[in-house]
């Protein structure tokens, strides 16, 4: 029996679909069956991410219909065999797919996957009850703003009065020269503020959204910090503990040199 | 709370002395003379025992039972209390009237703790006083039909003495509030980070002041503003 995740943020853009895609792909580089279930069902783009959308004949909703079987829905990932991707519909809303069929389906899917990776539609509406009734588990994405952190807080909240199992925080798009500036809030600040188990943090980097672009995981690109930030958050996952990584900035001759003559 | 005046036993002491939650009840034995009452009281409060009287104030309710007193025979047993002085004398009558008294007192204002975090979006309101312990986050709204005391990061909104309590206050271990409403007066926080804040009325102007002058100030208030009230 697997466990089913739910990535989701209250607020839009902060990269729950990014994030569900590359943590998903880490936990199938470190061996384990993973299914991937897009919940935002009207806006799909795990599948973009994923670098799937060529392949799409079934989806979600016509599962829930059934229109076919779940099987059919489900498409295999290029680089990896116990990854797969059960799609969300396009031309459907939110109200195609209901709090029972979706608890059932992701039922369905634990019986075969170790990890059932559900990614969570912006917002608290219909949409977001949906994808949180299976989860036993919440991963709650936020970025270093205010407007992220609220949400995140509002979302935080919902989830524990839905007693959905201890969430866990991922701050996503840090930028420690700002951090270091004083232009962004801090991790320290964050964590406090929500009172949430940090489960990882990933450095801001363009080649995040260049690689998803691309529909090509960043995760696979071990030269990226986000990557190892990323499979530090599987290793997480799966009980590991992995200490936070350092965000400083890889300094050049100058910054070396600054260091060791003045201090910091 | 125990009163009871109707069968007294004859080897009973002139006053008995109960302690409550609302703080000590005297029962004055309505067949004593009153003679005999002021001697034993004043030994009672003043002398050996009184010892077991020291402390804080503390709020006294007196019941003299069914007797019909005389104003002289009344100022002669209010002066005996009168000689200890952290007893405030907060009713005096026969059993019926004093029973009312504290326990309107204790029904006035109920009192709550709230354990956890508060988080945006979820409101809460209270009936009463209320502590917080943890933080209220950015955009949380607190209503409290008393007062709010918030053990932790006040960073949302108070609104406290919501009924039209205008001796509510809001305290803070950490006081840095989007917004405080103390009754029907709305204030916007100043962008400050304080520790140990409470904000409270004075006219109809908020105010902010450090928390180690609300104890003071606390007890003021309550012998004047609140009791006439109650």
């Amino acid at each position: 029996m697997g466990t089913a995740i739910v990535m989701t943020s209250g607020k839009g853009g902060v990269g729950k679909t990014t994030t569900t895609a590359n943590v998903s792909t880490a936990l199938a580089l470190l061996g384990k069956k993973v299914c991937m279930v897009d919940a935002d069902i009207g806006l799909r783009n795990l599948d973009v991410v994923m670098g799937l959308e060529n392949r799409i004949i079934y989806d979600i909703v016509d599962v829930a219909n059934g229109d076919c079987r779940l099987e059919q829905a489900l498409i295999r990932d290029k680089r990896f065999e116990h990854l797969v991707l059960l799609p969300a519909a396009q031309t459907k809303d939110k109200r195609a797919l209901s709090v029972d069929k979706m608890v059932e389906l992701v039922n369905e899917l634990k019986q075969s996957f170790d990890f059932v990776m559900i990614d969570c539609p912006a917002g608290i509406e219909e949409g977001f009850r949906v994808a949180v009734a299976p989860a036993d588990m919440a991963i709650v994405v936020t970025t270093p703003e205010h407007t992220a952190v609220r949400d995140a807080d509002r979302v935080l909240g919902l989830l524990e009065r839905d007693k959905v199992g201890e969430p866990r925080l991922v701050v996503n798009r840090i930028r420690p020269d700002m951090v270091k500036r004083g232009d962004m809030l801090d991790i320290d600040e964050i964590v406090q503020v929500l009172g949430c188990d940090l489960l990882g943090v990933i450095p801001d980097d363009e080649r995040v959204i260049r690689n998803s672009n691309r529909g090509e995981p960043v995760v696979l690109d071990t030269s990226v910090p986000a990557a190892t930030a990323y499979r530090n958050i599987a290793r997480r996952i799966l009980g590991e503990s992995v200490p936070l990584m350092h965000l400083e900035e890889k300094s050049g001759l100058w910054g070396r040199l600054r260091k060791w003559v003045g201090g910091r | 709370m125990i009163l009871e005046s109707e069968p007294l036993m004859d080897h009973r002491p002139p006053v008995t002395v109960k302690g409550t939650r609302e703080g000590l009840t005297f029962l004055l034995d309505e067949r004593a003379d009153v003679d005999q009452i002021c001697a034993y009281l004043e030994t009672l409060i003043t002398g050996e025992t009184g010892k077991l009287f020291e402390g804080p104030t503390v709020d006294v309710y007196v019941d003299y039972g069914k007797r019909a007193l005389t104003p002289q025979e009344t100022w002669r047993i209010l002066d005996v209390f009168r000689k200890r002085d952290n007893f405030l004398v907060r009713a005096w009558g026969s059993a019926k009237e004093v029973r009312d008294t504290s326990r309107r007192h204790r029904d006035a204002r109920a009192q709550h703790i709230y354990h956890g975090l508060v988080r945006s979006g979820q409101p809460l309101s209270f009936d009463g006083d209320v502590v917080i312990i943890g933080d209220v986050n950015p955009s949380a709204v607190v209503e409290a039909t008393g007062d709010i005391y918030v053990f932790g990061r006040l960073l949302g909104i108070a609104h406290a003495g919501v009924g039209g309590d205008e001796t509510a206050v809001v305290a803070a271990a950490e006081f840095a509030p989007m917004q405080i409403r103390i009754a029907d007066v709305v204030s916007r926080a100043p962008q400050m980070r304080a520790t140990m804040e409470y904000a409270y009325l004075e006219g109809r102007e908020m105010r902010v002041a450090e928390m180690k002058y609300f104890l003071p100030w606390h007890k003021i208030r309550k012998r004047s503003g609140r009791d006439e009230r109650r």
